[in-house]
């Protein structure tokens, strides 16, 4: 049984969007009988998400029918979703209606809510039988990259978290983080997992729609990730009159602290509670939480673990760190642990290498209470708009593309990319926004004479300025 | 610098676009770069070159670059052409 849907009367609503469109319980388990004789189990099935109901029934059935989703996004790069069809032939992809161009070779074998069922031309071939799912870490990056889901992630992480957040059947939650990224399908399954109904939208947050829906089915629970956050106080929403509204929650990214101070006090004075959380795709989403009530007194703590999930620090020997205060590496142990990463096809014959516990790669530090706060990364990636972005895949990529040296730093709200050559400065710039699909604003070029480099012609990127 | 030009130096350089790009047409659904975060950016050097702050409602249906002297023009700023 996956997320208590067996359990739910056939009336019940799964979703709705911000079409109206709506999709019940009954209807999705006339989809999965159907579908039963068409899907394949164990089969690597491409979904192009969006936030319709269309893609919400794809995702349960294809994880329900016991193949294996990638989760994509539907506006993916062509480039880089015709790299990943190469890399890991998937035998069927699910795309909203109209956006079949990528696959001449595939054939349609179903079609509901917007949706169609591609059979590609690839063959089934071995896969780990533990696999569940095939999630991208680093937005568009270009990096053929998956995080390998275990069966029973999906469902620890949604019980867990739905425990520590309370939910019930009665929530209404707004889900306009994409399906395809780890929070945004952590927030569908935490409250389809409570018995909720869940309500999807593609709308643009700095948009009118986006606001009328939440008042039209007057919505009870938002997330979001920093930058959201950023946008919403900028459009002054501590004014709005949303008397519906109880919980703010917020994953994929520090919040500053003057925000999240913010937050917490405007919780505070309308009696709305402010959740803090952290989590990565490798956890299959959330690892801690913040009681809202420590919300004000703890600015910037990500909380404490989610029930089931253990932390730790190490030091950097490896050792666990007993005293408070004290920076290390956070590692966390629990049930929504993922197996391992992809590369390449053939690892997804590859058991569970993470077994149950993943070196986050932040470094934080446990006050007397037991709360964690993170205060740095120990490798190289930003946090960009909520997507984890490898400094060295940038590199990697402008290398490959303009032959030249180049060294990236940055901070996640502004990268910076030093180059030698100011010719292309401006080729770069675009080059960079492009493949990530952030706005150029977010990236600085910088020309220096020289990448300062150590004896071993490693960067030293404490050097660049 | 007239309010029209400082309105159109604003959209020209945030959008990398020619002044002759600026038109009924340009609008948050037709142009792909205007994103929340363009847009978040577009209201916060709006609001300091003229020196205003916009209501919720405006942020939210400054859809357009002809829409929006329009609700500019709810600020007391004047395009004359």
């Amino acid at each position: 049984m996956f997320l208590n849907l067996d359990r739910r009367k056939e009336d019940e609503l799964v979703g709705v969007d911000s079409s109206d469109a709506v999709l019940t319980v009954g209807e999705l388990n006339e989809e999965k009988m159907k579908l039963s004789s068409l899907l394949s189990a164990r089969s690597i099935v491409f979904i192009l998400c969006n936030n319709t109901v269309g893609a919400l029934a794809a995702y349960l059935n294809t994880v329900r029918l016991d193949a294996v989703p990638v989760m994509l996004s539907s506006k993916t790069d062509k480039q880089l979703l015709n790299n990943l069809y190469e890399v890991y032939q998937p035998a069927y992809v699910w795309c909203p209606d109209g956006n079949d161009r990528f696959f001449s070779d595939a054939s349609m074998v179903y079609q509901a809510k917007g949706y169609q069922l591609y059979r590609t031309s690839n063959a089934l071939y071995d896969i780990h039988p533990s696999l569940e799912l095939l999630m991208t870490t680093s937005g568009s990056t270009g990096s053929p990259k998956l995080v390998r889901y275990k069966k029973g992630n999906l469902e620890a992480n949604a019980k867990n978290v739905a425990l520590a957040f309370g939910w019930t059947a009665e929530e209404r939650p707004l889900c306009d983080l994409a399906m395809n990224y780890t929070m945004g399908l952590n927030v569908v399954n935490t409250h389809i997992y409570a018995g909720a109904t869940v309500y999807l939208t593609n709308e643009n947050i700095m948009s009118a729609p986006y606001w009328d829906y939440i008042k039209k089915y007057q919505l009870t629970n938002l997330t979001q990730v920093p930058f959201g956050y950023e946008l919403m106080l900028k459009l002054r929403f501590t004014r709005m009159d949303l008397p519906y509204l109880t919980t703010l929650s917020q994953g994929g990214g520090k919040l500053t602290d003057k925000t999240f101070e913010t937050l917490a006090d405007y919780a505070g004075k309308t009696g709305k509670r402010f959740i803090a959380t952290f989590g990565t795709t490798e956890t299959a989403a959330r690892m801690t939480l913040l009681d809202p009530a420590l919300a004000k007194e703890k600015i910037g703590s990500i909380g404490r673990a989610i029930p089931e999930g253990m932390l730790m620090l190490l030091d950097d020997n490896g050792n666990e760190i007993t005293a408070a205060d004290t920076e290390g590496e956070l590692v966390y142990s629990g049930p929504n642990v993922t197996m391992g990463y992809a590369v390449c096809r053939t690892d997804l014959e590859k058991g569970d290498e993470f077994c149950g516990t993943y070196h986050t790669g932040d470094i934080a530090v446990r006050d007397a209470d037991g709360c964690y706060y993170i205060v740095g990364r120990k490798s190289r990636f930003l946090k960009m708009l909520g997507y984890r972005v490898s400094l060295d895949q940038i590199e990697r990529l402008v290398k490959d593309q303009f032959r030249i040296e180049v060294a990236c730093t940055g901070s996640d709200d502004h990268m910076l990319v030093f180059i030698t050559e100011d010719t292309r400065k401006d080729d770069i710039l675009s080059f960079v926004s492009e493949k990530t699909g952030f706005y150029r604003s977010l990236f600085e070029v910088k020309v220096i004479s020289e990448i300062p480099k150590n004896d071993t012609g490693k960067i030293m990127y404490k050097n660049l300025i | 610098m007239n309010n029209l030009e400082k309105y159109n130096e604003i959209f020209t350089r945030l959008f990398s676009v020619e002044e002759s790009e600026l038109n009924e047409d340009f609008t948050f659904a037709t142009v792909d770069k205007w994103d929340s975060l363009l847009h978040m950016t577009l209201i916060s050097e709006l609001e300091d070159t003229f020196d205003i702050m916009l209501d919720t409602e405006d942020i939210l249906h400054f859809g357009g670059y002809v829409n929006g002297k329009t609700i500019l023009k709810k600020y007391d700023i004047s395009f004359e052409d």
